[in-house]
């Protein structure tokens, strides 16, 4: 017999959860309700009132006006209940998507007669039977960690591979005296595709510019500066666990190509400064290395630091707003604020083993 | 890990089906069960008021347009992680006040 149940949606417009929703989630995870873009939390809801539903039974204002003689309808009541889903939208979890990506990176192709090493390779289907997230997140996410499609499996690169991908392409608009914002695609491939293979060439320029099509209808990239800045500061900047600021930022604007300047602020959640230390030293945070949950992220940034100004801690926050959330409110919610030195600073709610 | 999927019936909307929220529980008389009983009368008043009848109370409730629409779904036969969304609840009839009771037979005092 077919079982109903039902799920309460706040969806602004209703039509388009009629489309294709799916539940996803493993044994031991929450269950999740994603549709092509969103992505839903599911909680059952009590209430002690009894819930009846009536198919096509008629409200007055559906009725015809006919005042002359009563009217008798039967309707059957279908079935009833105490509970109900409730939906919430919620931001995915796209965490194990890089986790399980690295578990097998793609460093260039294999050398020789050799074979790929093995090791574990995903498809989108294999990616949405194991992510809780709908498909269009879980494409967005792959863009952001930059990983592509080889041989019909999503790969993330190696990271020292990407920057090797990378410097091949900034040395050669070195050479060719290039603007940053006219790197002609065809010309990078004809030249780097004895280096590496045109796809993966092809594959950093689109990490790491903006495409774009010039008049004569040749496919040009604008580098991103900030892109390229960031990803040279993450490469100087995993070798030690802490740098001297000044030292560190003379060796950073060095190693960005001449004509990128390379700015402080480029750094939010991938580096933490301490400007409280003499001398002020800079070291590595990644946002994508702290915990998915909020309560585990506020106890994992509070045991590195005790005290943290609105300013530093936001951008290793800004992910945990839910919908109209602001990093204030948060804050308000999760930390305790109190003053120092004139400055406002947040700190943990509850005792924090350093 | 599990995946369900939920669709619509291709090439149809969904039906329309009314809520009926009551408070408190209804039972049997003789705790026969309910199904395939009657359990009362809905009629509307002039002003559109909703009317329940059921045993010897009469209820008197509201229509209410839900915020957050409910939407009903079944399981496929075949297909146990599979369902199909059956309909979609826009309006509620809620019954909150105290049932009273009909009382049509009134003893005289002798």
């Amino acid at each position: 017999s077919a079982k109903y149940c039902p799920i309460l949606t706040n969806h602004k417009s209703m039509e388009s959860l009629f489309i294709h929703l799916i539940i996803r989630g493993d044994k031991d995870e929450h269950a999740v309700l994603c549709n092509e873009d969103e992505t839903y939390d599911l909680k059952i809801a009590d209430t002690s009132n009894l819930l009846l539903f009536v198919p096509g039974c008629k409200t007055p204002d559906q009725l015809p006006d006919i005042s002359a003689s009563p009217q008798l309808v039967h309707a059957q009541i279908w079935g009833f209940s105490n509970c109900y889903w409730e939906l919430r939208r919620q931001r995915p979890r796209l965490k194990k998507l890089k986790k399980l990506l690295m578990e097998n990176p793609y460093d260039g192709p294999a050398v020789g007669m050799q074979e790929e090493a093995p090791g574990p390779k995903y498809t989108m289907d294999d990616l949405l039977e194991r992510i809780q997230a709908s498909r269009e997140e879980i494409e967005a996410h792959l863009q952001n960690v930059h990983a592509c499609e080889i041989d019909g499996f999503w790969r993330i690169l190696d990271f020292d591979y990407e920057m090797k991908l990378l410097g091949h392409v900034t040395q050669l608009v070195d050479s060719e005296s290039w603007s940053f914002s006219k790197v002609p695609l065809s010309v990078c491939l004809e030249e780097l595709g004895s280096l590496e293979p045109k796809s993966m060439i092809e594959h950093c320029l689109n990490c790491y510019g903006r495409r774009y099509s010039n008049e004569d209808g040749q496919v040009i990239y604008a580098l991103d500066e900030d892109k390229v800045c960031r990803a040279t500061a993450q490469l100087l900047l995993q070798n030690a666990v802490k740098f001297n600021l000044s030292e560190f930022q003379e060796v950073w604007q060095q190693s960005v190509p001449e004509g990128m300047s390379a700015r402080l602020d480029q750094l939010r959640g991938l580096a933490l400064l301490d400007r409280s230390s003499k001398p002020e030293t800079i070291s590595l945070l990644r946002i994508e290395d702290l915990p998915e949950d909020t309560l585990e992220r506020f106890n994992s940034l509070f045991s590195l630091r005790e005290k943290w100004t609105q300013d530093d801690i936001e951008p290793y926050i800004q992910d945990l707003c839910g919908e109209k959330q602001t990093t204030g409110a948060l804050l308000t919610k999760h930390a305790r604020s109190s003053v120092q030195n004139g400055v406002k600073v947040y700190n943990s709610r509850r005792p924090i083993a350093t | 890990m599990v995946q369900i999927v939920i669709s619509s019936k291709a090439g149809e909307g969904p039906a329309e089906w009314l809520l009926v929220e009551l408070q408190g529980e209804v039972v049997s008389r003789q705790n026969t069960g309910l199904a395939g009983n009657l359990m009362g009368d809905l009629h509307y008043t002039k002003e559109g008021v909703p009317v329940l009848i059921v045993g010897h109370h009469i209820l008197y409730g509201k229509q209410v347009k839900l915020e957050k629409p409910f939407e009903t779904m079944e399981t496929n036969q075949e297909n146990p992680t599979s369902y199909t969304v059956s309909a979609l609840i826009k309006k509620k009839l809620i019954f909150k006040t105290r049932p009273k009771p009909i009382i049509t037979n009134v003893p005289k005092k002798v």
